[in-house]
Order: C-alpha cells, then structure tokens, then sequence
C-alpha cells in the first residue's frame, strides 16, 4: 500500500479539506440561524435595546460593550508589562536569568483559565471591594486583572520572538558603532519588531474577548451598558453562558447566535489582521 | 473499552449484592429500584439540587447499575428539556403554566413545599423590610444601606436570569410584578446566590428558604420571618411547591424515583434540606 | 565599559520591574493556591468515605470525592484525542508535504480562524446541533460525553495540525531527499523517515493540546458536563469533569469543607497540566 501514493494522498486531503470546511461550517450556521432574529427585530434594535427578555427586548449591545470594555483594559494593563518583559528576556538580562524567565512564561500557558478565575473571586473581587469601597467587587477591574495575566504569555512569547528575529547583521553593526543597549533597542530593534509587536497585541485580544471564565466568574454579569471600570458587565461570552441554560425556543436562546456570529467575524477579522501583519515583516 | 467497562461492572454488582446481603437491608422503598439498570437525567430547578443528590446518592449507592446526572439550568429548562425529551425528569420551582402543561403534556408531581426569602450579609443590620422597601431596593429607587439605616455603602442587588422558578415567584409575590434594576448581578442558581450573598456585606438577594442557613441573614418581609415555620403555617407569603415534571405520567426510573421522593424516607431527605414535607 | 545614559537605566529598571510584577503575580497566584489546597489533598478528597479499592473498581460509587470529576477529565481527554489526532496529523502532513501552496494559503486561514475561535462559540455550536440531532433524527442523543469530546476535538485540532507541519517542514533537506534517491516512494519516504524522524516534536504539540483539553469549561459546561453523574459509565450520558467541578463549586459551595475540595480540585487540574507541560518540554529538550 505504501508504494502507492494516490489513496494516503487522498485521505490526507479529505482530513485537511473536513477540517476546514467544518470551520467553515461553524460560520454558516451560525449566519444561518442569526438571520431570522435578525430579520424579525431588525439589527438596530439587536445593538441598542437592552436586555429584558420578560418585556421582549433582546438587545446584545451591552454584552458586547461589556467584551469590548474588559478586553481593551486587560489588553492596556497587559501590553505595557508584557512589553517589559520581552525587553527583559531579550535585551537586560538574555542570558540565564532571561532563560529562566521565558520558561516561566511558557508554564504561565498551561496554568488552566478557571484557576485563574477561582483565584479571583477569593484574592482579587474582595481586595477591589475594600480598596474603592464601591459596588460588589464583581466588576470589569477584577476581571481585567486577571484576564491580563492569561493573555500576557501570548503576548510576551510573540514579542520576544519578533524582537530576536531581527536580522543579526544590524544589531551587531549597531553595536560595534558603540550604541548602547537602549539605542540599540530604540533605533534598530523597534522599527523592525514592531510588526510583530503588532500582531501580538491583536492576538492577545483575541485571546481576552474569547475568553470565557474569567468574566462570567468575577465580572458580576450584570445587564447595564457598563459606564465605569467599577461597574459590572456581561461579556457575549459569558452572557452565552448562561443563556445556554434557559429554554432553546425562546427568542432569547436565538439571540445567542446572533452572540455568536459576532464572535466569530471578530475572530476573522483579528486574524487577517494578524496574518497582515506578520506577512510585511 | 465499554465491553471492559461492563464486565467489571457486573463483576461489582454481584459483589454489591453480596455486599447489601451482609451488611444491611435498606429501607423499603429504595428496593422497589431492584432489577432496574440504566440512566435517569434529572434537570431544571437548582433549589431541587440538595434533595436530588441525596436521593440519587442513597439510591446508587445502593444500585449501581443505576445512573442518575443531576443539572441545573432553572426551571425554565427544566421544563423545557423535559419536555422536549432530553431528561427524564424536569424540575421547575414554579408551577408550570397552563401553556406549558398542554404543549408538552406535562405531568406535574409535587414533593415539598418552599419559600423564597430575601436575604442579606450576616454582617448588616438590617434585617426587616417593609414590601415597599423591598419593592424600591430592586428597583433601585433605595440605593444606600445608609436610607435603610445601614452603613453607607451602595446596595449590590443580585438576581436571577429568567429562566429561574425562585425568580418568577418572587417577582410576582414578593416584588409585586416590580421592576429589577438592570444594574442588579447574576447569580446563576440558589447555591451560587447565598455564596454571592455570605461574601458580599453590602449585597441583598432572594433564594430557596430551604437554603437559607447561618452564612445569611433571612430578612423578615412585612415583620414575617421567611423560615420553615412560617412557610409551613402560611404565614410568610412568598411560598411556592417544589416540582418534579415529566412528559406524560411518569415511568420506569422516573416513577420509582418520584416516589422514592414522596416515600416516607423520601420525605426524610426532603425536610433534612430544610423543606416542607408534602405528606 | 559603555557609558550608560539615563534611558538606558529606565529601560533596564522598567524591563527588571514588568519581570518583577509578572513574577510575583505568578507566585502570589500558585503560592495562595498551594497555601489553601495543599491540606485538602489527601486520599478522602478523592474517594470520599468510599474504600479506594471499592471506588478504582466500581464496585462502590464515589459520592462527596472528586473520582467521578477525575476519571471524566480523563475520559475526555482520551475521547477527544482519539478524534483529534488522525485528523490533526492528516492534515498536517497534508499542509506540509502534498498541499500547493494556493491550498496551503486557503487552508492555512482556515486553520488560524479554527485555532482562534472562542471555545465558547464551538460549544454552542456543538449544543445547537446536538439538539437539531435530536429532534429531527435521533431521540436517543442528549449532550453527553461524546459531544463534548467532538467539541473539544475541534478545539484542539488546529494545535496538532500546527505542531505537526512546522516539525515536519523544519527537517533538514538532506533528510527528505535521502529517501526518493534509493527510489522510496513519497509515501514511504513519509512514513519511514519523515514521520519517524519529526515524531518527538510532534508529541510535544499533542501533550500541549492534552493540556488544553484537559483545562477547557466554556465547551463542556454547555455539551453535557453535569453537576452530579458519577464514575462515566457510557459515552452517551452526562458526566462530571475537573474544570466544570472548579467553576460550579466556585459560584455555589455551600460550606468550607466544599470549598477546600474546590482548592483540591483546582491544585489537582493544576499538577495534571503542569505536569503535561514538563513532559512536553522534557519531550521537546531531548529532539534538541
């Protein structure tokens, strides 16, 4: 069987072709199964009205103001230290230290995210509560907290790699010309990396609007357009969550595909991004 | 794998039975499960959940051919799911609606009787509230623990999604139909509601009067106390039956489990949890 | 020795300072959860009251220990490998060694898409369709084991197939030529050097996607994870699964007895993929 190349071929072929036909699959269902609510209440009223399933409002607008509020904080807490740190691994201390380092960030990848959430709830919900003396501690802060330090690894992995994977020849003309590091960093490494720094912040938040656990267990999902870091939200995540769990022929469970769709062309469109990114460098 | 799966499982029937012969002869009705094998997926109402897991727990114990999975997911989908055919036994702490019961041919089999209580931290001091005061807290007119006489920290108001039999019946008895401020949190079943509540000393919630114990203070509502007492003799007017629902009248395991539940030792487990007896 | 400027300092004290934030978030992290759960591992955490033989038999269920939790991880775990890894390796191969490279862009997209879809999109996707199943086709198909194991199988696919192509295209051309000038087919030349050769890299991205197999909520909590089913004993019924476990006795313990095996739980799901972490370092250390 193995002298002959066309049948493995074949499967081989049939796999990778399932594989991503199926992904495509995901993305027509969910359209499939979106139109309806979206031709019944039409799309504007599915972003501005509120979420009062007992008056017949199923607007998803604060759950998706609630995603885009704990991403970009998480995202702006993280960027800078993950910054940091790849600065770190690559450029204060590449030797041992820096090694040892990046290792640990590795093993930050398989910490599991309902850990992290479980530790929010008792370390960093009941510190917040005390420290604004405001509201439950259930709030966007909390969430963003953690959901930092999950995405943070992604990010410093990808920053550290574009920051090596500048050409040798510069950093060692630059180097015998007597800059110092931070020249050396600022002149040279910067304005080649930072494509990659890119495309590590785009799949960092990626990875925080994707995310779960972390905002259904500490954000305190509650329905209100969020206003404040202080307030709590309800991510398209979360809010699947816990719709799943009511009647699947109700408008309300319907909705959850519109949630859904949404997701999904955010996934796309971080992902070409992503991939443009990466293609100039 | 499940062919190995099965051999060691009557391998460890025969040597339960052994095991039951010897060591102890359970109650009556826990026998009528004798003979049966197969899987029992029970749904729906979270206040259920206690009483549930003992009886299914007793019964397993006793039966391991037997398989009962225990989830949550409120009343609503319990209703939903049973009726559907994806459970067996769909819990709902609400009576199902007329609509409901002809849709689905539901039928209804009541096996304890609850409340649904406010409650608070331990920690607050205040602890009776008038039905206007309640009305206005959930609405999010009243704001400040420090209106009611509290510490003068914002009030944290937590509700349940609409799915939930707890929330309906204390919407409408205890709420009067009132509206629940968007800004309230989400608790996602009765045990997630008194953790949210025993951790929060500026929180306010509703939950199962079965689950109220000492990690939250019940709130007398109208100068009634919401506790067994209460809710047995009527006094305390949000109350509501706890329902076990199946599509058509129950059969095969799902008979024998509901009236396992209405047994004399069913009913053990049920006033244990700290319900109302049926029977 | 260079001469330092000032925003040579800043940028040393600001790198030394994003490393020490992180750091000791990580150990404050692990270090409060090894504080908590340590005590609470003990064989009771496990098997409850049931003896362990009685319990690693089945001759007893397990009520109050975390066995059913664990040994549903563990089914999962298997389950889905069994259908993530022919078709993760299939088309891995098939990226880096049969596929043009018009195919290979297309594919390639979709493959970055898969890998980054939020896991709770696929879980509903896996519900809704177990349902459509259900009430059109088969009564007899509920959310159960098998779906959340299909489910997470998707989930993890796109991780085997990266892991498998990137080791296979980074062998060394002398490698791959060797084979077809002694007049090996492809076929062969794949199976008996090329696959042989990239095994050990390709075992380090499995072990990873065992991890995230092992670790994800969103997906099972919505494709048959229950809060109580015991030992799995079917592959079409609920079941109880580590993570799940974590988040419901999160949000609903009732006292701190319950908590403290949540504590358990959490260190337990920690040490399982940690452990697989190290196995696939250790993996990957020794093709170096």
């Amino acid at each position: 069987m193995l002298g002959n190349d066309r049948i493995p071929k074949i499967c081989l072929q049939t796999a990778a072709w399932g594989c991503a036909s199926l992904t495509f699959g995901v993305l027509v269902f969910m359209a499939w199964l979106s139109i309806p609510v979206l031709r019944a209440s039409d799309t504007v009223h599915i972003l501005t009205l509120p979420w009062l399933p007992g008056q017949g409002q199923f607007g998803i607008g604060p759950m998706i103001l609630g995603s885009l509020y704990i991403s970009v904080l998480s995202l702006i807490m993280a960027a800078p230290v993950s910054f940091g740190a790849a600065i770190f691994i690559r450029i204060t201390r590449p030797g041992t230290l820096g090694k040892f380092f990046q290792h640990l960030v590795e093993a930050m990848t398989a910490i599991p995210t309902v850990v992290y959430g479980f530790i929010g709830i008792f370390l960093i919900v009941p510190l917040i509560r005390e420290t604004f003396v405001q509201g439950s501690g259930m709030c966007i802060l909390s969430a963003a907290i953690m959901l930092s330090l999950v995405i943070s690894p992604t990010m410093i992995l990808i920053f550290s790699q574009s920051i090596s994977s500048v050409p040798r020849q510069y950093t060692i003309a630059v180097e015998a010309m007597g800059a110092t590091p931070a020249q050396k960093f600022l002149m040279i490494i910067l304005p080649c990396a930072w494509k990659g720094i890119l495309t590590g912040l785009i799949l960092g938040f990626g990875r925080a609007v994707g995310d779960t656990l972390i905002a259904l267990m500490i954000s305190g999902n509650t329905i209100d357009f969020p206003r404040h870091i202080l307030d709590s939200a309800r991510t398209l995540t979360a809010h699947i969550a816990l719709v799943t769990a009511a009647d699947f022929d109700s408008m309300e469970f319907k909705t959850l595909f519109v949630c859904a769709l949404t997701l999904y062309l955010l996934t796309c469109v971080g992902v070409f991004f992503a991939r443009a990114a990466g293609k100039r460098q | 794998m499940k062919f190995f799966m099965n051999t060691l499982k009557h391998l460890s029937w025969l040597l339960a039975c052994c095991f039951i012969l010897v060591s102890s002869s359970p109650a009556e009705s826990i026998d009528s499960f004798t003979g049966e094998k197969g899987t029992l997926r029970i749904s729906g109402g979270t206040a259920h959940i206690p009483v549930m897991k003992i009886a299914a727990q007793k019964i397993m114990d006793t039966h391991p051919d037997i398989q009962i999975t225990i989830a949550g997911g409120g009343s609503g989908a319990g209703i939903k799911q049973v009726g559907e055919g994806l459970v067996q036994i769909g819990n709902s702490g609400r009576k199902a609606s007329d609509a409901e019961i002809q849709k689905y041919e539901l039928s209804l089999y009541k096996w304890a009787i609850d409340g649904v209580g406010t409650v608070v931290h331990p920690d607050n001091p205040v602890q009776a509230l008038t039905s206007q005061q309640l009305q206005d807290i959930f609405a999010g007119k009243i704001n400040n623990w420090k209106q009611l006489g509290g510490s003068d920290r914002a009030i944290n108001v937590y509700t349940r999604d609409e799915s939930s039999g707890t929330r309906s019946v204390f919407w409408k008895k205890a709420l009067a139909k009132g509206d629940i401020s968007p800004k309230a949190q989400f608790a996602s079943s009765n045990g997630a509601m008194k953790t949210a509540v025993a951790k929060n000393p500026y929180a306010i919630g509703y939950m199962s009067v079965g689950y109220i114990d000492q990690s939250v203070a019940p709130v007398s509502l109208d100068g009634v106390r919401p506790d067994l007492e209460t809710v047995k003799s009527g006094k305390y007017k949000v109350s509501r039956g706890l329902y076990s629902n199946t599509k058509g009248p129950a059969t095969g395991l799902a008979e024998k489990f509901i009236n396992y539940l209405l047994s004399p030792e069913g009913q053990n487990i049920v006033v244990q949890k700290g319900f109302v007896p049926v029977r | 020795m260079k001469n330092h400027s000032a925003v040579d300092i800043f940028l040393s004290f600001y790198a030394w300072c994003c490393a020490f934030i992180l750091t000791s978030a990580v150990l404050t992290i692990l270090g409060y959860l090894l504080f908590h759960g340590l005590s609470s591992l003990n064989l009771d955490l496990i098997f409850a009251h049931t003896p362990v033989m009685d319990a690693l038999f089945l001759k007893k269920q397990v009520f109050g220990g975390l066995l059913p939790a664990i040994t549903g991880t563990l089914a999962l775990i298997f389950l889905s490998m069994l259908f993530a890894l022919p078709v993760g390796i299939a088309t891995g191969i098939f990226l880096s060694e049969f596929a043009r490279s018009g195919t290979r862009k297309i594919l390639g997209l979709m493959f970055d898409i898969m890998a980054s879809l939020p896991s709770i999109v696929v879980g509903l996707f896996g519900f809704a369709v177990t349902i459509f199943l259900h009430q059109h086709f088969f009564k007899q198909l509920y959310p159960c084991l098998l779906i959340s194991a299909l489910c997470l199988a998707f989930l993890v696919i796109p991780y085997i197939i990266r892991s498998t192509q990137i080791a296979l295209e980074s062998l060394p051309p002398q490698v791959r030529l060797t084979g077809p000038a002694l007049g090996a087919t492809r076929t062969q030349n794949l199976w008996y050097v090329l696959i042989p050769m990239a095994a050990k890299e390709i075992i380090g991205g499995i072990i990873l996607a065992i991890g995230r197999s092992a670790e994800d909520t969103a997906v099972i909590m919505l494709t048959g994870a229950v809060a109580t089913a015991g030992v799995p004993n079917s592959i079409f019924s609920g079941y109880e699964a580590l993570p799940f476990f974590i988040y419901y006795t999160a949000a609903e313990y009732a006292n701190t007895s319950e908590l403290m095996k949540a504590y358990g739980a959490a260190l337990i799901l920690l040490f399982i993929c940690g452990g697989l972490y190290l196995f696939a370092y250790w993996i990957k250390r020794k093709v170096r």
